[in-house]
């Protein structure tokens, strides 16, 4: 009996997913949770891992090659066991150690794989399958799923090799026979990041990697990509390059926005001084570690502002208009060779700091990759912010099926009107675009006023 | 007489200046200090060390008093004089002084008896000081100027010092036990004082205006304390705000208000203890533009520069907490990024706040209170020591550890102990907060047995639920 191995749906907009490189060959053993195959997808590069037991047959997709969502791309048979009781046939045997300890099986049911960062592979060896006493039922569903610390055997969170380097700073020799140390937290922290620690410029005693260069690397990292993308070196003149799966699903996507959904704009000065002063006196209040951004404040009213205007949290699908429960804020962020739009979900519930807590780690990955199929999808409203690189103004395209986009824009000192007197305002352009089939000029013009409200008055971010 | 041309003028010879100025010897600066009372400033000569003599006093008045009840040990009639237990502080204080001076000039360090006031941003004029020698220099010049000026008694408008009335200063030299004491304010000194005069005897009256003991403090914490203070005796009045105080015969009455009502509480003797302020006003700071901040502390950056880029700051004078191993932390942090040998920063939650009565309390970093109101998610490992054997043999089982630990990455964030030689404890968390330790580190490092410390490793354990004893 042998299982067949599909290529996973594994965001909203995947069709197809390419094979980079397979990493089990035919005849090689695969366990709970192991790293088969890496495959590129239209949002990132991710790692397939099986959720069963047994031996890869045959593979049906060759490296480089595409396939579409659900075809099969390789096949499995039993561990050697062709006689491997069934499902059904267990409970009259009695289960076995190994059914205690593992997923059950279905026949010739799709096996589920599941993605991971391809950072992860020489970072993270596969932690062993949890036994069933570990007592979280995800567990036994999903082996791969849970994290290392609970498959840890015991509750005291410890790497899985060399458990004797928790006592002092390993001294690890990397590839090129360079040694560095590390804190344990930075260790961890480093671990779970996905980071090789030989990267990192350690800052602390005799070069010492602590928390504060790991935070340092995650950040530079993200600034050099953003550099990249907007370097002028990019493209060399007279070439011509192959579109990545990123810059055609952006090409696909942008232009049936354009092509199926009449834009409107709207655009409205906002008077940010009080949000300044906000971001400032909590900055200065050092009470959250988060550092708040405007982005943060910014995605914050959006979500007060769509809670009382949820035609703009909407999506025109099959001939009608969908209302959607939750708001779900998307973020786009420039990367390498294209933008990602990772989600900030259920912005509703979200106070200002989870929200920029929940922004900044999702930002962070924009940088480094590791997204989560559900990180990337079932955004209900997006926003661009070009505010860092000094925009007046400018609008954005569409993300379908969403109803609306907000383009934000540098907060600038410009001429204001105060009690009929002129003086220096910091104000900022937003402009939202919408979908003239769900939304009309009125409905967008209140939720600006609204947005607007909120951001000038923006202790009501806070409660 | 040394030329008066410096790499660094040091202003304050407390444990920030002082501390500071002889890391910067050690970094081949040529040093000046300049101290208008005795070098080693309030640490060695008006707060922790005396404090600190006057409390192992107390201690060794509560042992012997004890020691009949506890171990069976006939005691006779207990009698002490008071003359001589402030004259042993003294002594303590004199010596380490003298220390001072000494290590000034080992490390080749020119010490100038004198009031300071900067006068530009390299230039420090220097004023005669009364009872001190003659200056034969008037003017320093510093490429760098270090302001470590510290910190005074705070006192509530129309507060008069003496008859009775004292800050901590006064209570030091106080030579005679008063019969009563009105303590007013249940920080760190008023309770080390308000413990202290009630080991000898006296009556003791505690007067806060916050809810709590150590306001700011974990309130489980607070409130251990709390019953160990009224088990003693000690009058505590909680919630109650000092509104005046008046001379009535041969006592104070001192008038206090809880929830809009008014009482009295009447001793012989006040202490005021409201708390400290930085010394920043007459250093002459507004004319080199070294601005200042809400409260009077010097608006200082991560290289502990002010708005005056020559000039620096540390200590008391420049933020809370105002802790005297703070400040030579900072000392030492501020020459060396001078230096360039040291990145800019100082982790102000790895500073250990210590309170010295018995039981004592010590905590660092984080409470669990503090943790959720940044939005960090914590575990909490909690070990009574009753569940220690060493606190157990040597009775004294009061008291516990809590340790709190980030959910994140089991990061040991805070620590907050009282009990029995709580201060000596907490310095393991401190190093472990400085190695970037977590639960693993703490809970498998094998501590010696019996120990109080076995408390910490069994906290950590706990914190992810695996505590041995407990």
């Amino acid at each position: 009996m042998s299982n067949e191995i599909v290529m996973p749906k594994l965001s909203d907009t995947m069709e197809e997913g390419k094979i980079i490189r397979w990493l089990k060959h035919p005849g090689d053993p695969i366990h709970h949770g192991e790293p088969i195959a890496e495959v590129e997808t239209d949002k990132a590069d991710m790692v397939l891992e099986s959720f069963a037991e047994g031996i890869l047959d045959q593979i049906k997709l060759k490296e480089g090659e595409s396939a579409p969502v659900g075809a099969v791309i390789a096949t499995m048979r039993g561990a050697g066991d062709a006689t491997r009781p069934s499902a059904a046939a267990e409970p009259a045997n009695g289960p076995s150690a190994e059914a205690r300890s593992k997923p059950v099986e279905k026949k010739s049911a799709p096996i589920p794989i599941r993605l991971k960062t391809r950072k992860d592979i020489p970072a993270a060896p596969t932690p062993p399958p949890p036994s069933a006493e570990d007592g979280d039922p995800r567990e036994e569903v999903h082996p791969a799923m849970s994290s290392r610390r609970s498959a840890a055997p015991t509750a005291i969170p410890m790497p899985p090799r060399a458990p004797a380097a928790t006592l002092a700073d390993r001294v690890e020799p990397s590839a090129d026979g360079h040694k560095f140390r590390a804190s344990p937290l930075a260790r961890r922290a480093a671990e779970e990041a996905g980071i090789d620690l030989a990267a990192v410029h350690g800052t602390g005693p005799e070069g010492r990697i602590t928390k504060r260069d790991i935070d340092n690397f995650l950040r530079e990292q993200q600034l050099f990509r953003f550099r990249r993308i907007v370097s002028p070196r990019e493209g060399a003149p007279g070439s011509h390059e192959d579109l990545s799966r990123m810059r055609k699903t952006i090409a696909s996507r942008m232009a049936a926005s354009k092509r199926e959904i009449p834009h409107f704009y709207v655009t409205m000065e906002i008077d940010m001084a009080e949000a300044v002063r906000l971001k400032t006196s909590l900055a200065q209040a050092e009470l959250i570690e988060e550092d708040i951004t405007y982005n943060d404040i910014i995605v914050k009213a959006l979500a007060l502002a769509l809670a009382r205007y949820p035609r703009i949290n909407a999506s025109f699908e099959n001939d009608g208009i969908t209302i959607h429960p939750n708001i779900n804020i998307g973020v786009a962020v420039a990367v390498e060779d294209g933008l990602v739009v990772p989600v900030v979900r259920g912005c509703e519930q979200l106070s200002l700091i989870e929200i920029a807590k929940v922004a900044h780690r999702l930002v962070a990955k924009a940088g480094r990759g590791g997204f989560t199929a559900g990180e990337l999808s079932g955004a209900t409203f997006t926003i661009s912010n070009m505010g860092m690189l000094g925009i007046e103004h400018f609008a954005a395209v569409i993300v379908p099926p969403q109803a609306a986009i907000l383009a934000a824009s540098a907060i600038k000192d410009r001429p204001v009107v105060r009690d009929g007197a002129l003086a220096v305002g910091k104000t900022m352009m937003a402009t939202m675009s919408c979908d003239h089939r769900i939304i009309d000029g009125v409905v967008a013009g209140r939720f600006l006023q609204e947005l607007k409200r909120f951001l000038e008055n923006p202790a009501s971010l806070l409660l | 007489m040394a030329n008066s041309r410096y790499d660094l003028v040091v202003i304050g010879s407390g444990p920030g200046g002082y501390v500071a100025a002889i890391r910067a010897s050690q970094l081949k600066m040529k040093v000046a200090v300049v101290e208008r009372d005795r070098p080693g400033g309030v640490c060695l000569n008006w707060g922790c060390i005396p404090s600190k003599a006057l409390l192992n006093s107390a201690e060794a008045m509560e042992t012997i008093r004890g020691a009949s009840r506890e171990h069976g040990i006939e005691v006779g009639d207990i009698r002490f004089d008071f003359k001589k237990v402030i004259a042993r502080s003294r002594a303590a204080a004199d010596k380490l002084s003298r220390g001072v001076r000494f290590l000034f000039r080992k490390n080749n360090i020119d010490l100038y008896e004198a009031n300071a006031e900067v006068i530009g941003p390299n230039a420090v004029a220097l004023q005669a000081v009364d009872g001190k020698p003659a200056l034969e220099v008037k003017q320093l010049e510093g490429e760098r100027i270090l302001l470590a000026a510290g910190s005074g008694e705070r006192l509530f408008p129309g507060m008069q010092i003496g008859d009775g009335v004292m800050t901590s200063k006064e209570a030091l030299v106080h030579d005679s036990l008063p019969a009563s004491v009105a303590v007013i304010g249940a920080g760190a000194i008023g309770l080390e004082f308000g413990y202290f005069y009630q080991a000898f005897g006296a009556k003791v009256t505690i007067i806060e205006l916050e809810n709590q003991m150590l306001p700011g403090f974990d309130a489980e914490i607070a409130e251990e304390l709390r019953r160990a203070f009224v088990k003693r005796g000690v009058i505590v009045l909680l919630g109650h705000g000092y509104k005046s105080m008046a001379r009535d015969g041969d006592m104070w009455r001192v008038t206090v208000e809880a929830a809009g009502a008014e009482k009295s509480v009447e001793a012989e003797a006040v202490l005021v203890a409201v708390g400290r302020a930085p010394l920043s006003a007459k250093l002459g700071l507004e004319k080199v533009g070294v601005e200042r901040e809400r409260g009077g502390f010097i608006k200082i950056d991560d290289s502990f520069r002010t708005t005056c880029p020559s000039i620096y700051a540390i200590g008391d004078v420049g933020r809370p907490p105002l802790l005297a191993h703070k400040a030579s932390g900072e000392g030492v942090a501020a020459v060396e990024i001078m230096a360039g040998v040291r990145q800019p920063g100082f982790d102000l939650l790895s500073i250990a706040g210590c309170i010295y009565c018995e039981p004592e309390v010590a905590t660092v970093g984080l409470s669990e209170a503090d943790a959720k109101a940044r939005g960090i998610e914590v575990k909490v490992g909690k070990i009574p020591f009753r569940a220690i054997g060493k606190a157990v043999a040597i009775g004294h089982p009061d008291g516990f550890v809590k340790l709190v630990v980030s959910k994140e990455y089991s990061e040991v964030i805070g620590c907050q102990i009282i009990g029995n030689h709580a201060t000596d404890l907490i310095s393991e968390v401190v190093l472990g907060k400085t190695l970037e330790a977590t639960t693993a580190e703490f809970g498998h490092t094998v501590h010696p047995h019996p120990t109080m410390s076995e408390a910490i490793m069994e906290a950590a354990l706990a914190a992810e639920g695996e505590a041995i004893n407990y």
